[in-house]
């Protein structure tokens, strides 16, 4: 195959795509508003995780009182916030996305924005974790207390399982997420390189 | 003419590039089908917002490539679909590209490109001038030239390799 094959090739292509005949029907039914884009549907699984998190929230303040020791409350509070800071960085990058979203703009602006995002995102998912981490342990002591009613922080098992399984956790998750950081970063790099040349 | 005529219009005078970027940014049938619908409603509703600063064709162009980016990014999230009617998209399944040995071949040299380099080809590939890749692009007609210099050494010697 020569670079002129490629060239047919692509034209030929044009044949294939007169014979799909959808256009028409398509732009009727988006016109009458029956069509939803599938772009939107990335915000789905962000607004259900933010409403999840602030019922979450709601429930441990319905149930404060149960929680009888300054620490058990301590550990209520810092539920409450991290569901909360979840919840604002989730609707935080939402807002971000729609404002970015713009087709109208040229294609190289489009690529930076989109190398830009991805950097941040990678930025945001170490904080992410570590917070759903922290989440994860406070929620075991909650739970523990408000449907058995028992302080599991008193036995020893409880914390040296959840320092230890913590420590490997975020050891190996944070190698994960530098290793692909990393590679984010080189690639946004190159791009932002090549488009400048 | 209103304008929903003048939309038709339009992407029919540019609905082969619509379907050939959908097909180069997409692995299978329904992929491509999800794509083509996207971009015509991304153009449908910034069809308002069309000034006429650039032509038409340069605006459907540069809307259809930021789309398919966007579609790329979300193809890797894994996001399901849902298409918009069974007998719309049925009519499209007489489609034998899967078959297509010289589409493959062109689709394993195209991918072998960057995001960048695999845009300014396929424009160069459908006449496009310098200066309306630049445009549509946004980077400069000099360096449009460049690219293409160093696009095309690549391609020949990617097709040198395979043979």
């Amino acid at each position: 195959m020569e670079l002129d094959d490629l060239k047919n090739t692509w034209h030929n292509r044009s044949e294939q795509a007169k014979q799909q005949n959808v256009t028409f029907q398509l732009i009727d039914q988006m016109t009458r508003d029956k069509y939803h884009s599938k772009i939107k549907r990335i915000a789905y699984p962000e607004i259900v995780g933010s409403v999840i998190c602030i019922v979450a929230a709601i429930f441990i303040g319905l149930n404060f009182n149960q929680l009888d020791t300054l620490f058990l409350q301590g550990v209520g509070v810092l539920s409450i916030f991290v569901l909360m800071t979840l919840s604002v960085l989730s609707f935080w990058s939402l807002k971000h996305l729609q404002m970015t979203n713009d087709f109208n703009m040229p294609y190289s602006e489009t690529l930076k924005r989109l190398a830009t995002q991805k950097v941040k995102f990678y930025k945001l998912q170490k904080v992410n974790m570590t917070l759903c981490y922290l989440l994860l342990v406070t929620t075991i002591i909650l739970l523990s207390k408000f449907f058995s009613g028992k302080d599991i922080t008193d036995s020893k098992f409880f914390w040296t399982f959840s320092f230890s399984f913590g420590y490997i956790f975020l050891l190996f998750f944070s190698k994960f997420v530098t290793w692909f950081y990393k590679d984010t970063l080189r690639k946004s790099e190159e791009l932002l390189q090549e488009l400048q040349s | 003419m209103d304008k929903k005529e003048l939309f038709t219009s339009a992407i029919k005078d540019n609905e082969s590039f619509i379907y050939k970027i959908a097909s180069v940014y997409t692995n299978t049938v329904e992929d491509r089908n999800d794509l083509v619908q996207e971009i015509i409603y991304q153009l449908w509703k910034s069809f308002d917002s069309f000034n006429q600063q650039a032509s038409l064709s340069t605006w459907m162009y540069r809307v259809a490539l930021n789309v398919s980016l966007y579609q790329l990014k979300l193809s890797k999230k894994r996001i399901s679909t849902i298409p918009i009617d069974e007998q719309v998209l049925n009519n499209s399944e007489t489609d034998n590209s899967e078959n297509d040995e010289a589409w493959k071949l062109f689709k394993q040299q195209i991918d072998n490109l960057n995001l960048l380099d695999k845009a300014i080809v396929m424009l160069y590939f459908d006449n496009k001038s310098y200066d309306e890749i630049a445009e549509i692009i946004g980077i400069s007609k000099s360096n449009v030239g460049t690219k293409l210099l160093r696009i095309k050494e690549k391609l020949k010697s990617q097709i040198n390799k395979t043979k």
